[in-house]
């Protein structure tokens, strides 16, 4: 009963078009003040705790980093780079494209600002070459999500702070899927391309291509500096993340000199607001996880659905589901700062892996970035290339579909997710 | 005037955090790793310094950060909702809407300023004033410390009152500045650095973008699904502060 109560005044109060964080926070404090006998003290408290947690502070740390290889200049020699390697493919620049997306969305983090980066250098070079615009179109709006899946990942530092999962291990896990997802969309592109006869570009020497390598190597570094920080026991994620935001800002003023000293206060600004943004909602999720807890609702849905039978592939159905329906209404981390709570506890009891969880979760929001009516990536796409909404969705049906298909396969091979992070000792 | 300082207060705040935690976190993992190596004098230096503390500085600073950088997302328009609903309504009701959103977030982290106060006094910030103005202390509480720093709790937790009442008073803002102009700040999570010498897409407006998680004010023209047929462009200013310069 009070459960009912609890979600229906969060989705009406959501509905309303308040903040997320906001409608979080009303939601608890009505519950509060009228259905319980919980301290008001106890939520002051929960305010301040909530977000005092080490392995929070990643958040800020990796979204500093990204923020400073988020331009124009890195995202130039990373096109540079994947075209002298599949350009001379069919469907050539799409693939680069695909493969520019990936490592671009990987280094800066944010699947919106990677559309942007890589759409609008390499979509006009596209339609140059021959490739109609909603070829192009379509594949930068999905491939643009890949940066979730590969790490290093805000949303699933997200996931592992809702759910207490291994930052590391979660990281491990998306590496392959992440390329697989990569090598499904290239697929598409290419088979797409061969069909319609699409133009192929003249190919790269070897010696270009390590010169292509070189430039864009430095950035592509800050990938090793995570991973191999946090697999080598070196750094905790959080040091990880704060020594990438280093690393980035050295390549960034020093090395690539795309900015100057003067430009960093206005980084650290863009930053920090972002980062509070996302810190909010945290505060207010786990308020709300708090009393979900405190309600026993979790616990409540685990007993129903082994009540009633329902086994893990049902389960898996349905979590699959409601997370794409979510997607038509919020962005990534608030569902999974949401739905994390609620879910996790469920599939513990039906014995899902962890991290097999978190890494479904985490390509549900990627499909959730590529349909209308809440896309980031497609809201973006029809920014840069004048086209509307239901016209791109057109263009991204192929590739949409394909990523609907991979995860049907994510979710129900969990070898796929933790078979790295096994073999490699860090589950 | 007063508004203008608040303003370049607060970016500064925020700005200054950010970069400081990243700096600590940083040294605090390079001293880990040089006082592991013999070098004469700088080990012995090294290992004198107690970095202990740097994780706890670094989490007060985020929190202070997290809780001023809400109030700043505010102003900026940053904060993501579900505005499906809303977007799909006339202007009118739309308006009324997002006023009673504003409103709702003041309301909320008017409250949350309040149990915050009272949180902090009832910890130590009354006992500290008594006995700086060395009032009568009765059986006042000292409040806790905490564990690294030993810094009083209410210090460091006053984060909530402060943060929480600057957020009120920016939603307030927000919501007077929409009532007076029709206007809402909006932000632009798509926007990237250094495009500029080759970017075809010269009229990109973040504004035209109904991203459908940001309310959509009465002022700009949306493009998507187009729900305005008529178009009307940045204005000039607006687009030198948002956009980093005029199209080329």
């Amino acid at each position: 009963m009070n459960a009912l109560v609890i979600f229906s005044l969060l989705a009406v109060l959501m509905l309303t078009g308040m903040p997320i964080s906001i409608s979080l926070g009303l939601t608890v404090l009505t519950f509060l003040f009228t259905m319980t006998q919980v301290p008001l003290e106890s939520v002051a408290l929960k305010l301040f705790t909530g977000i005092e947690k080490f392995e929070i502070m990643a958040i800020p740390f990796f979204i500093l980093a990204g923020n400073f290889l988020t331009h124009g200049g890195v995202a130039k020699r990373m096109i540079n780079f994947a075209t002298s390697m599949v350009g001379h493919w069919y469907g050539g620049l799409g693939l680069a494209g695909v493969m520019a997306c990936a490592l671009f969305a990987a280094v800066s983090g944010s699947s919106p600002a990677t559309v942007v980066a890589i759409g609008s250098i390499l979509l006009p070079a596209m339609v140059k070459a021959g490739f109609p615009n909603k070829f192009g179109a379509g594949v930068i709006s999905t491939s643009g999500a890949l940066g979730i899946l590969i790490p290093p990942s805000i949303v699933m530092v997200m996931y592992s702070v809702a759910t207490n999962t291994s930052v590391g291990a979660l990281f491990m896990a998306g590496v392959i899927p992440g390329l697989l997802l990569a090598a499904t969309l290239g697929g598409v592109t290419w088979y797409r391309a061969k069909k319609f006869d699409y133009p192929r570009q003249p190919k790269a020497s070897w010696s270009e291509r390590f010169d292509a390598f070189r430039k864009s190597a430095w950035g592509l570094f800050l990938i090793v500096v995570v991973m191999g920080g946090i697999y080598s026991g070196m750094f905790t994620p959080t040091e990880a993340a704060a020594m990438s935001a280093v690393y980035a800002f050295v390549v960034a003023v020093f090395i690539y000199k795309d900015m100057g000293l003067k430009d960093v206060p206005k980084v650290l600004l863009n930053s920090a607001n972002m980062s509070a943004m996302l810190l909010y909602i945290i505060t207010n999720a786990v308020l709300f996880s708090f009393i979900m807890t405190n309600e026993n609702i979790p616990q409540a849905l685990a007993d129903w659905m082994l009540g009633n039978g329902l086994g893990m592939i049902t389960f898996l159905l349905a979590v699959n589901i409601i997370l794409l329906l979510a997607g038509n209404f919020m962005e990534p981390s608030s569902i999974v700062l949401i739905f994390a709570p609620i879910l996790f506890p469920v599939a513990m009891k039906l014995g899902i892996d962890p991290v097999h969880f978190g890494i479904i979760m985490v390509v549900n929001m990627e499909v959730g970035m590529c349909h209308p009516p809440v896309g980031l990536n497609l809201y973006v796409a029809s920014g840069i290339t004048k086209m509307g909404i239901t016209e791109l969705t057109v263009a991204v049906w192929p590739w949409l579909l394909s990523m609907l298909v991979f995860l049907g396969f994510v979710t129900y091979l969990p070898a796929m997710s933790i078979w790295l992070p096994k073999t490699l000792g860090m589950m | 005037m007063i508004n203008k300082a608040l303003n370049h207060l607060e970016e500064l705040l925020v700005t200054f955090l950010m970069g400081a935690a990243t700096i600590i976190i940083f040294i605090s993992v390079m001293h880990r790793y040089l006082s592991g190596y013999e070098i004469p004098g700088l080990q012995d230096w090294l290992l004198s310094l107690n970095v202990g503390w740097a994780q706890e500085l670094c989490i007060i600073m985020f929190v202070w950060m997290a809780k001023f950088g809400a109030a700043y997302g505010v102003r900026t328009g940053i904060h993501v909702g579900v505005d499906v609903l809303i977007n799909r309504l006339s202007d009118r009701m739309r308006g009324k809407f997002i006023v009673f959103g504003l409103l709702a977030g003041a309301t909320f982290t008017g409250i949350v300023a309040t149990l915050g106060a009272h949180f902090v006094w009832e910890n130590g910030a009354h006992y500290a004033f008594f006995k700086f103005f060395g009032a009568e202390m009765g059986d006042l509480f000292e409040g806790p410390i905490t564990p690294d720093l030993e810094w009083p709790t209410w210090i460091v937790y006053s984060a909530i009152p402060l943060g929480s009442s600057l957020m009120c008073f920016r939603f307030l803002q927000v919501t007077w500045s929409f009532i007076k102009t029709g206007e809402l700040p909006h932000h632009d999570h798509g926007h990237v650095d250094g495009l500029e010498e080759e970017t075809p897409p010269v009229d990109f407006d973040p504004y035209g973008m109904d991203d459908n998680l940001h309310m959509r004010d009465m002022k700009h023209t949306m493009v998507g699904e187009n729900r305005r047929k008529e178009h009307k462009p940045v204005e000039d200013d607006r687009r030198k502060d948002d956009l980093g310069g005029m199209p080329k």
